[in-house]
């Protein structure tokens, strides 16, 4: 797993870096020599780590810098479970905008993932809410514009 | 100068002031906390508030609020490892590992002890460096800002990882940073560049949503995919004891404070730098402390100097900002640029009438840092023990809350869900970079540096053309960075050798 994560992102860096290179000889010379300086480099290191890591020995890929993560069974399936939340909730925004999607998304999260009571869902979903429009509209005045649902419907 | 010292203390506590100061306080605590809205953002959103203030009031106001930010906003790192601030990302590595390890409560007593010791070191630079410092920044010209960027880069490439290979890896993640932060309009030419023809990307890549995916989306799915608290299936009872413990590590370590305090406060001085590039400096510095490379590999796994350093930098670098912007009007990061427009909003202008006419003013804006940051530690403290209990809330309940944070947070950093999706691509690519063993350090060093990198190293070859490498203080900086290099690679080598 480490391998195929350290080759897919040195491949998708060179990928980058190479796109990068060709897209910055088309412009002018002021806009073109960072992306260059930096560019070139970035594709050779990404290289050098492809190869390193297609011909090298075998590595853990853990770095002792960085969080462990867990290799426990079941783990691949509730990571998966994990995106699927947040893209859901990421809809939930975009479609529904910020004041629907937030008590929505906590409801349900509570109570279907979380396997929470009725009263702790509620409570919370109420007391994280009320934060927010505390916070965010009646204090900051910050906009949280309606989803595109309701610009869809002629709604908003 | 002792006499407007004391001036500026007494304008300081004066009873609309410190009303003032403690709104601020009170504003700046919870903005450190959410991820997202910033110092700087919520300074530009009160800055209408302070035209019927008095100048002391409206400083006490204004820097009591941004002077506690960087404080609380380790609060949110260590606990969730979701940075509060753009400047308090380096606080994770070592202060959330600590809170996984049931260590949440000397994690916050470190850096909230490091935070006030910083604070304190921020402000005694301000109060003694004006009349020294100005032969200090002329010395820097572009040239010499841009090799600090590189050096800083070096720097934290070569010790986030270990061996030939963890260099490399350290120097393309960088490297692929400041790759990113090429995204958007150049600031030369006006092409706009790698924007896919979304007007969202012209104004480039923005720091806090991209900061908030690398470091916080990794923690979530790690925590779902757990399905425990924080801090794991540890005993109950364990994980506020050591606040006070943490007071002592800063105080065990106090030289490694001061140091890093003296680089937050260097790197707050020199304009353009700021806060992001103080903490990973600092940090880098807490890494080299290390004496052993064995002692090296703890940092990242929960290391009490790895949350020390930053904490330091972080709030050393206010006092340092707000020399150039005091003395020359020539801020230091955007939070100043902001502040300078209060300066002219209420009729004051920075420069030589600072440090004569006003300078008990100036002296108040010193003893406002040191206030707001002692009653922001304090009452931090007296919470401590809750705080730290949220490590051992149910994932359940947890996740939901902080993602509900994360989205907001990055939602209001430009109030566009482009800012969202953003976070979630860089969320993936962090979780790949922590699978493959890639750090994050230096990345997110690289992307801080990238425009700030760009600017100099353009005007260093428009007005010098190759001749910039050449300047003394450019040579020593290049020096240094290779130092900063092949330095682990030799202690490893004769490490290996004696093994």
């Amino acid at each position: 797993m480490p391998k195929a994560a350290s080759l897919t992102l040195s491949v998708g860096v060179m990928l980058l870096a190479g796109y990068g290179i060709f897209a910055a000889t088309g412009w002018p010379w002021k806009a073109a020599l960072f992306p260059l300086a930096i560019g070139i480099p970035l594709f050779c290191l990404a290289a050098v780590e492809a190869l390193w890591t297609l011909l090298g020995r075998a590595e853990t890929g853990k770095n002792e810098m960085e969080v462990a993560l867990t290799t426990e069974a079941g783990a691949q399936r509730r990571i998966l479970v994990a995106v699927a939340w947040m893209v859901g909730f990421f809809a939930a925004v975009v479609l529904l905008g910020f004041p629907i999607a937030v008590p929505l998304f906590l409801f349900l999260y509570l109570k279907l993932q979380g396997g929470e009571g009725w009263p702790l869902s509620i409570g919370i979903t109420l007391a994280v809410t009320a934060v927010f429009y505390g916070l965010f509209d009646a204090l900051l005045h910050l906009p949280f514009p309606a989803g595109w649902l309701f610009s869809w419907l002629g709604l908003a | 100068m002792t006499e407007a010292l004391f001036e500026g203390l007494v304008l300081v506590l004066q009873w609309k002031a410190l009303a003032f100061m403690m709104l601020g306080v009170l504003l700046g605590f919870w903005v450190g906390l959410l991820p997202g809205l910033g110092g700087a953002t919520t300074l530009a959103l009160m800055l209408p508030f302070i035209y019927t203030m008095q100048p002391v009031e409206a400083f006490a106001f204004l820097l009591g609020m941004h002077a506690v930010t960087a404080t609380t906003g380790d609060i949110t790192s260590v606990l969730f490892g979701v940075p509060g601030e753009a400047a308090s990302a380096a606080t994770i590595l070592d202060g959330h590992a600590m809170a996984k390890k049931g260590e949440a409560g000397r994690a916050l007593g470190a850096a909230l002890a490091a935070s006030l010791v910083g604070a304190l070191v921020g402000a005694v630079a301000l109060a003694l460096a004006v009349p020294v410092v100005r032969p200090l920044v002329l010395t820097f010209g572009s040239p010499e800002l841009f090799m600090l960027a590189i050096v800083g880069l070096a720097f934290i490439a070569s010790l986030s990882s270990h061996g030939g290979r963890g260099m490399l890896r350290g120097f393309l993640a960088g490297a692929l940073g400041l790759f990113f932060a090429t995204v958007g309009q150049d600031p030369q030419a006006g092409v706009p560049r790698f924007t896919l023809d979304l007007l969202y990307l012209w104004q480039g890549l923005d720091l806090v949503p991209v900061l908030v995916g690398i470091f916080a989306i990794p923690e979530i799915i790690e925590l779902v995919a757990r399905g425990t608290s924080i801090a794991g299936r540890l005993p109950a009872g364990r994980l506020s004891r050591g606040a006070f413990e943490g007071v002592k590590d800063t105080f065990r370590h106090f030289w490694l404070t001061v140091r890093c305090s003296l680089i937050g406060t260097f790197i707050g001085i020199m304009p353009g730098l700021g806060g992001s590039v103080a903490q990973w400096m600092a940090y880098g510095h807490a890494a080299q402390s290390a004496r052993t490379a064995e002692e090296r590999k703890g940092f990242g796994a929960g290391d009490v100097r790895g949350v020390i350093g930053p904490g330091a930098a972080n709030n050393s670098k206010e006092g340092g900002s707000l020399i150039p912007t005091i003395a020359f009007g020539v801020p230091g990061s955007t939070a100043m640029a902001i502040l300078l427009g209060g300066f002219v909003l209420l009729g004051l202008v920075p420069g030589p009438d600072m440090l004569s006419k006003h300078l008990s003013v100036t002296y108040s804006m010193v003893w406002t840092i040191v206030i707001a940051n002692v009653v922001t530690v304090l009452v931090c403290f007296a919470f401590l023990d809750q705080l730290a209990k949220l490590t051992t809330v149910r994932a359940g309940i947890l996740i939901p809350i902080i993602l509900v944070l994360v989205f907001i947070g990055s939602y209001t950093s430009n109030n566009h869900y482009g800012d969202i999706l953003v976070t979630l691509v860089f969320g993936a690519i962090g979780y790949l970079m922590v699978l493959a063993g890639w750090p994050r350090a230096p990345f997110v060093l690289g992307l801080v540096l990238g425009k700030i990198a760009e600017n100099y190293l353009y005007i260093s070859v428009a007005r010098y053309e190759a001749a910039w490498l050449t300047r003394p203080v450019v040579l020593v900086l290049i020096a240094v960075a290779v130092v900063v290099i092949i330095y682990p690679l030799f202690q490893a080598r004769r490490k290996s050798a004696h093994a």
